[in-house]
């Protein structure tokens, strides 16, 4: 048996994670994904007001608030029978997009970008510009101090971290220049939105604001200084990256997993629904130029290495959530939701190999292959569709602003019905994301949601297929048990989002057992 | 003396200690003192940043903050020494940079999250159960700043199978040392409340004046209600019911259920992002995510008959032979004429599940 090593916690993502993995000649030979915190919102929304569940639920999550209050939203449309006006259908794609710029900017600048740089090499930067010789006064301040954190301690890089100091000093000026911009794009959505994180204005039926001139205005011109950082610095850094100093890494293909791709799609175009700007798709075996048709019906979960009561794969809407902590088998909070029983990667990569996006499969024919680096590519990629379709949005809004009878709200619809049930399929900026309700005596008889780290972070399931980040890891290679830099690339990379990944706690059953490996 | 601290020029610094000031409250006078207790210190006060059953939305809002900005706060103010959503280090290397700091004691501790009291294995970092951490590190600390809805009184988990309490619960209960503890309890946490507490405690080096619940009365001595941009149209009785309509837009959302005739909280004023807007100024409503009896007391969010069965005999009293009254005639005045009005307290408390 080879060496095992755990990494926890595994920083810089939103909740608790806990890796473990089996080594054998330098390279990952096995992997085990465990979620570490539960708190179980499902079962404390039963017996309350449904129109709740879309303000509860953003707190699944403080990283991608909205896409929860937008599918949840979405969820309690459908059972409310509410017919959202095009102007409130507009107002949520444009909070929800503003969602995305801040999102993606933070996790490549500040969540991941630490992993790929040798921060200490700005010490060397020769060049004259005055605004990186500020950060590197900065930097080399809090050496002299004797103080860096939170920059380091960190794991040490390797032959994969960049050391050129003019390209780690100009990375580093990035990332303080994006603490700014991500204020920014949360600001944008707050405008709309009432505040960020944590958005107000999103309700079933619409929205609560019809936004003003002013607004729109102050709206127009942040969204065009955001765009500016993804397109001038956010884009050429991941593609300066991507096809330079990290092409060995994208190119080795480290952290590809099982090569299934699965997207809901998301952004509703019209009031059907039906067409969206994300598109729909599944991609199984690595065969990626040949989408297949998504049908909900093929999504399943499978409980049998979580620590819930042993049953059948079924789909969500008939799962249930009781617990076997004495399950030796078990070790995670975590289900494993399968698509025609197969584990799927979710998130920007799935998206942009769905929707076939050029840029995407210009990379991958120079030589990119599907993981880690393919994924932050595809993550900006998308970022840049979405800041340019923003634009798009907008025009159309204040176009129907103008128009006599605009509506941001469905009135009517708007008190619980007595009975009735509905699901909210979104994409989330880490994937796909759905919401199911039952509505009882106009409470909430039970509440359901599958979130993207669900599919991601999941464990094994009945046959035995690992779930993707564990696929992820296999043959990655850690030269250096001390130093598993890679692990955490490889799982940063689809940037974790544990505290909604894991599922509802049974009110009768409190334990849990420890994760354990023998 | 500027000098040797940090590595930002005067100006920006100056700028720092005027942007801190607004946020206390302060006048311009307060400058060269901030200036002093901030630039003067020999090394930056150390900070541990613990996260239990927590979103991270706190960290995101905390982040949020532009004058000072995050990275004025993080590498020139403090010495962020633990903090998972934000550290370069992971695992071992993290957990060693924590157990270090708290071996040199004297940090601040700021407090995410909630503590589950159902089982203390609802929330593990490391294999050890939070609140063993939680209390190791309080042990050692100045002063602990919980912040959000879930580290100040438990907020949502506090409703959930596993029971999430607040800091000062685990104070009370004896699993954490008690320690002077600041509560910043608004869901999440305003960027400028924990700003303007990280910089007032270096400045004095004690806990601000703080209410019954441990809030500094500086951001949470107001009821929003009395200070709404909206209070002139309660007091006319003008109520928002159609969100679509241009004319209602400034609307009292008195009737969608808003929680401002109870709640404590500077956000008329301070508003957020940056001033952007805030929950009533987009037409949703004030939740109340900044009293203790959040959430489960303030639940149904959005329903308008039941709340004014418990509203402060205080607060109402004075509408319901005014305008208000003919406002809300028809929706409430039944219950207040059958003596339901001036129950004191919010809603109804169902927290402890």
């Amino acid at each position: 048996m080879g060496k095992r090593i755990t990494v926890d916690p595994i920083t810089r993502i939103e909740g608790h994670l806990k890796i473990e993995v089996e080594l054998e000649n330098g390279k990952v030979k096995d992997a085990w994904s465990s979620g570490t915190m539960a708190r179980g919102f499902e079962a404390l929304l039963t017996g309350k007001d449904p129109r709740d569940a879309s303000w509860v639920t953003s707190r699944f999550c403080g990283v991608c608030f909205s896409v929860h209050t937008m599918a949840s939203a979405a969820a309690l449309d459908e059972a409310f029978g509410a017919q959202v006006p095009e102007g409130g259908r507009i107002l949520r794609n444009l909070i929800m997009a503003s969602e995305y710029l801040y999102d993606h900017i933070i996790h490549f600048y500040h969540l991941t970008a630490l992993d790929y740089l040798d921060i200490m090499a700005i010490a060397n930067y020769k060049g004259k510009d005055p605004e990186l010789l500020a950060v590197k006064d900065k930097i080399v301040g809090l050496v002299k101090r004797g103080d860096t954190y939170p920059l380091t301690p960190r794991y040490e890089p390797d032959d994969f971290s960049v050391a050129d100091p003019d390209i780690v000093i100009m990375a580093v000026k990035h990332y303080l220049d994006a603490l700014k911009v991500q204020v920014t794009a949360k600001n944008m959505g707050a405008i709309l939105g009432g505040r960020a994180p944590h958005f107000q204005s999103i309700v079933v039926g619409g929205v609560t604001q019809v936004p003003s001139a002013e607004q729109l205005g102050r709206f127009k011109s942040m969204l065009a200084e955001v765009t500016a950082f993804i397109k001038d610095v956010y884009m050429k850094d991941v593609l300066l990256f991507g096809t330079g100093p990290l092409f060995p890494l994208a190119k080795l293909g480290i952290g590809g997993g099982h090569l299934n791709y699965l997207c809901y799609g998301s952004f509703p175009e019209d009031a059907s629904g039906k067409n969206l700007f994300f598109k729909p798709g599944v991609i199984k075996n690595g065969n990626i130029p040949k989408p297949e048709k998504f049908d909900q019906q093929k999504v399943t979960e499978s409980v049998k290495h979580a620590w819930y009561r042993d049953k059948d794969p079924v789909h969500p809407y008939d799962g249930e959530q009781v617990f076997d902590l004495d399950k030796s088998d078990a070790y995670s909070f975590v289900k494993a939701p399968r698509y025609d029983g197969m584990p799927m990667e979710v998130g920007p990569l799935a998206r942009m190999f769905v929707m076939q996006e050029p840029n995407l499969m210009g990379l991958v024919k120079k030589g990119v292959k599907p993981g880690a680096v393919a994924r932050h590519a595809a993550r900006m990629l998308e970022t840049v569709l979405l800041a340019d379709q923003m634009q798009v949005w907008l025009a159309q809004l204040i176009d129907l602003m103008g128009k006599p009878g605009f509506r941001v709200h469905d009135t009517d619809n708007y008190e619980p019905p007595s009975s009735g049930q509905g699901s909210g399929y979104y994409e989330a900026p880490r994937g796909a994301l759905g919401h199911w309700i039952k509505i009882k005596d106009k409470k909430i008889e039970n509440y359901q949601a599958v979130v993207p780290s669900t599919w991601n972070a999941s464990p094994r399931d009945e046959k035995g297929q690992r779930g993707q980040y564990e696929e992820s890891l296999i043959g990655t290679p850690v030269p250096d048990p001390e130093n598993p830099i890679n692990i955490v690339r490889v799982i940063r990379s689809f940037d974790p989002c544990l505290a909604c990944a894991v599922h509802i706690i049974h009110p009768g059953t409190n334990e849990i057992l420890k994760f354990r490996i023998e | 003396m500027l000098r040797s601290f940090r590595n930002i020029n005067r100006r920006d610094f100056l700028k720092f200690c005027a942007g801190t000031a607004t946020i206390l409250g302060l006048s311009e006078a307060a400058v060269p003192r901030i200036a002093r207790a901030v630039g003067d210190a020999a090394k930056k006060p150390p900070v541990i940043w613990l996260e239990g059953q927590d979103c991270a939305g706190c960290t995101i809002s905390f982040i949020n903050t532009s004058n000072p900005g995050t990275a004025e706060i993080v590498l020139d103010t403090i010495s962020l020494r633990y903090h998972e959503t934000l550290m370069a280090a992971s695992g071992y290397v993290a957990e060693k940079a924590l157990h270090d700091t708290i071996a040199e004691g004297g940090y601040v501790l700021i407090v995410e999250g909630s503590i589950p009291k159902a089982d203390e294995r609802f929330v593990q970092i490391a294999d050890v159960p939070f609140v063993k951490t939680l209390n190791k590190a309080a042990a050692n600390a100045a002063v602990v700043i919980a912040i959000g809805a879930c580290a100040t009184y438990g907020g949502i988990p506090r409703g959930t199978p596993s029971n999430g309490q607040g800091v000062g619960w685990a104070m009370e209960n004896g699993l954490v040392p008690k320690k002077p503890l600041i509560n910043l309890s608004t869901c999440p946490v305003h960027p400028e409340h924990l700003v303007g507490t990280i910089v007032y405690y270096l400045l004095f080096a004690k806990a601000p004046p703080m209410d019954s619940v441990a809030r500094p009365l500086m951001f949470f001595d107001k009821l929003i209600h009395d200070n709404c941009e909206r209070r002139g149209r309660f007091d006319n009785g003008e109520f928002l019911e159609d969100w679509n309509s241009f004319e209602e837009r400034n609307s009292c959302l008195f009737l969608k259920g808003c929680k401002g005739p109870w709640t404590y909280a500077d956000c008329p004023t301070r508003r957020w992002n940056d001033g952007l807007n805030w929950c009533i100024g987009c037409g949703a409503g004030c939740q109340g995510c900044s009293q203790p009896e959040f959430y489960t007391g303030m639940s149904p969010l959005y329903a308008k008959t039941k709340d004014i069965a418990g509203m402060r005999i205080e607060t109402i009293g004075a509408l319901l032979a005014g305008a208000t009254a003919v406002g809300l005639a028809g929706h409430f005045i039944g219950q207040a004429a059958t003596g339901r009005l001036g129950k004191g307290g919010p809603p109804e408390e169902g927290g402890e599940s």
